[in-house]
């Protein structure tokens, strides 16, 4: 089972990318599930989700940093049990930390008997207000694409260049290893090519990661 | 080995630095006690409504476990909730708020303190509940209440990213978020007073957001960190005859700002490996934290639940390590408590035996020999 997250600030277009990217994926075959931060800021029509078969969950409850990390993994068990989809899209909170999801997607594997795969991590930012961003919640947008592995900059049709040659420069200052797409959802440009990243290429687990990153501190990188 | 202090001794050595037996141990196991109840256990909506049923979960929690503290966390949405937004109550869930109050800028100017006498409210099950197990741990363990800070009580109250968003889009918003701030630090100032009644040793706050992830120093101190909320908080803490404590499980807390600058009694943190800058407790210690405050953590609050007990033996055991070391090279007596970076969690597949042995290996493997 794979995960696919789709991080990024309020407003940045996160519900309409995973929308129409879950359309694209089962028009190909795969089998689909979404699951969505349900505190407010969520505007998914179910009514959509269903009629485009797709499944939806809900992750909720407790505190931010430590406790939906159980909860989502207990939903991600609940999912491959009922309907054991391909490929889980997940929209978290924009204060959400991407490595938290992974730790807590692999956890489900001591519940069910599934083997769990990450797309690349996704962040939107979006061009249209990067300059507003920048100057308000930096610190949430830099964390955002700090931990992405793919960077959409989206509302590309709507943004002058001036925001869009910033958004790049901000995105290669802080995470210089970190692809650049240039995306707009509201015209569908750019969907299919990310629904292609989520299905052909992977991201790094969390425990590996973290086993890599503990014996470094300890021995060194050498 | 066998202790050679009481659990006050060994709390009172670790908080004025002075030599202990062994470190502390407090895995912050809170709501997940609730199962030890009668036997068999009740619901989270028993266990969060009723004041002797909340403070019940601590006692028999002590009886099970014998923690060096007792610390009254219910769970995050208790202010929200009463201050209007809808929480939802799962059987064996956290409640949590599923629908926030504040739907626009004036839904920030609308918020009115709650009367937290009137015994329908989750602050006044919190606040007697609190009195209740401090009654009868009190002469046993360090007590503590346990807090919501202003910007959590907010965020928990709108959802965190409107309320990051309102804080700079303009400056009527602005205005908006500091009126809210400002009834809520009202509320918080009510409930310090509420609990000072009960006599508990010392109260946490939980200021979350002190967190170079979402705020940075001039964006902290103006919505936390500024005397008006946080700063006159810790003070009224303090006067009221309470030891001010804070816990933060953020990824990069404000460390200088939370410890050494306000000067807690007890800072509570959490780990994060892969976060660049984020502080493991050899880092911790090193940096001087330790010398200004009794610090606990941080063990993985995930690893109660899926962790090996036989993992979990050794997590704590190479933290124990970790920290005497540390310790020892400080010239520090007893200033690190064994805990996890965050609530134990409460769900029924966490595994009891896990902060047994969290616990136990700290008594067997925390000592200073």
């Amino acid at each position: 089972m794979k995960i696919a997250q789709i991080a990024g600030f309020l407003g940045s277009g996160k519900t309409t990318l995973l929308i129409e990217v879950a359309k694209v994926l089962v028009e190909r075959g795969e089998k689909v599930a979404i699951v969505v931060n349900d505190v407010g800021e969520i505007n998914v029509d179910f009514k959509i989700v269903e009629a485009y078969g797709l499944k939806a969950k809900e992750l909720s409850g407790g505190c931010i940093c430590c406790e939906i990390a159980g909860n989502f993994a207990n939903t991600l068990s609940l999912l491959y049990s009922n309907f054991n989809p391909d490929i889980v899209i997940v929209e978290p909170s924009g204060v959400a930390i991407p490595w938290g999801l992974k730790r807590a997607a692999e956890y489900s594997e001591a519940e069910v008997p599934v083997t769990i795969e990450h797309a690349p991590v996704l962040t939107l930012v979006d061009a249209t207000r990067i300059d507003t961003l920048m100057g308000t919640v930096r610190r949430l947008v830099v964390t955002q694409v700090r931990e992405a592995d793919v960077c959409l900059i989206n509302k590309v049709d709507a943004a002058h260049d001036g925001g869009i040659a910033r958004a790049e420069e901000l995105i290669r200052s802080v995470n210089p290893h970190c692809e650049i797409m240039r995306i707009s959802t509201h015209q569908n440009k750019g969907v299919k090519e990310v629904a292609d990243i989520i299905v052909d290429r992977t991201s790094a687990r969390y425990d590996e990661a973290v086993e890599r990153a503990l014996l470094e501190k300890e021995y060194g990188s050498g | 080995m066998a202790d050679k202090m009481n659990h006050i001794e060994r709390a009172m050595a670790g908080l004025t630095n002075e030599p202990v037996d062994r470190l502390l141990a407090y895995p912050l196991a809170m709501g997940v006690c609730r199962r030890l109840i009668n036997g068999t256990g009740i619901t989270y909506q028993e266990w969060v409504s009723d004041p002797k049923k909340f403070a019940q979960a601590f006692i028999d929690g002590q009886r099970r476990f014998d923690f060096d503290f007792a610390i009254g966390l219910m769970d995050l949405s208790v202010m929200a909730g009463d201050l209007g937004a809808h929480v939802r109550m799962d059987e064996q869930n956290t409640p949590f708020v599923d629908e926030p109050l504040i739907k626009d800028l004036e839904g920030y100017e609308k918020l009115e303190v709650p009367n937290i006498k009137d015994p329908k409210t989750r602050s006044y099950v919190l606040v007697e509940g609190t009195g209740l197990f401090v009654d009868a741990l009190g002469k046993e363990v360090v007590t503590a209440a346990f807090l919501e800070g202003p910007l959590l009580a907010l965020t928990q109250t709108r959802g965190a990213e409107f309320v990051f968003k309102d804080m700079y889009d303009n400056e009527s918003s602005r205005k908006a978020v500091h009126a809210a701030l400002k009834t809520i630090t009202d509320y918080d100032k009510e409930m310090v007073k509420a609990f000072a009644q009960k006599k508990p040793a010392g109260l946490v706050w939980d200021y979350l957001w002190g967190s170079y992830s979402c705020l940075g120093d001039t964006e902290y101190m103006e919505f936390e960190g500024d005397h008006k909320y946080a700063g006159c908080l810790n003070e009224l803490v303090q006067k009221e005859g309470m030891a001010n404590c804070i816990h933060n499980c953020a990824d990069l807390p404000h460390l200088d700002t939370q410890i050494k600058k306000w000067k807690p009694a007890i800072y509570s943190m959490a780990y994060y490996p892969l976060i660049p800058g984020s502080p493991s407790a050899k880092e911790t210690i090193q940096k001087g934290y330790a010398d200004v405050s009794l610090i606990g953590g941080n063990i993985d609050p995930q690893g109660f639940v899926r962790w090996k007990t036989e993992k979990m033996v050794d997590m704590t055991k190479k933290l124990c390590n970790e920290v005497i070391t540390e310790l020892k090279a400080r010239d520090l007596g007893g200033r690190y408590c064994i805990a996890s970076g965050c609530e134990v969690p409460p769900a029924l597949s966490t595994k009891l035996e896990n902060i047994q042995a969290c616990v136990d290996t700290t008594k067997q493997f925390g000592t200073f020999a």
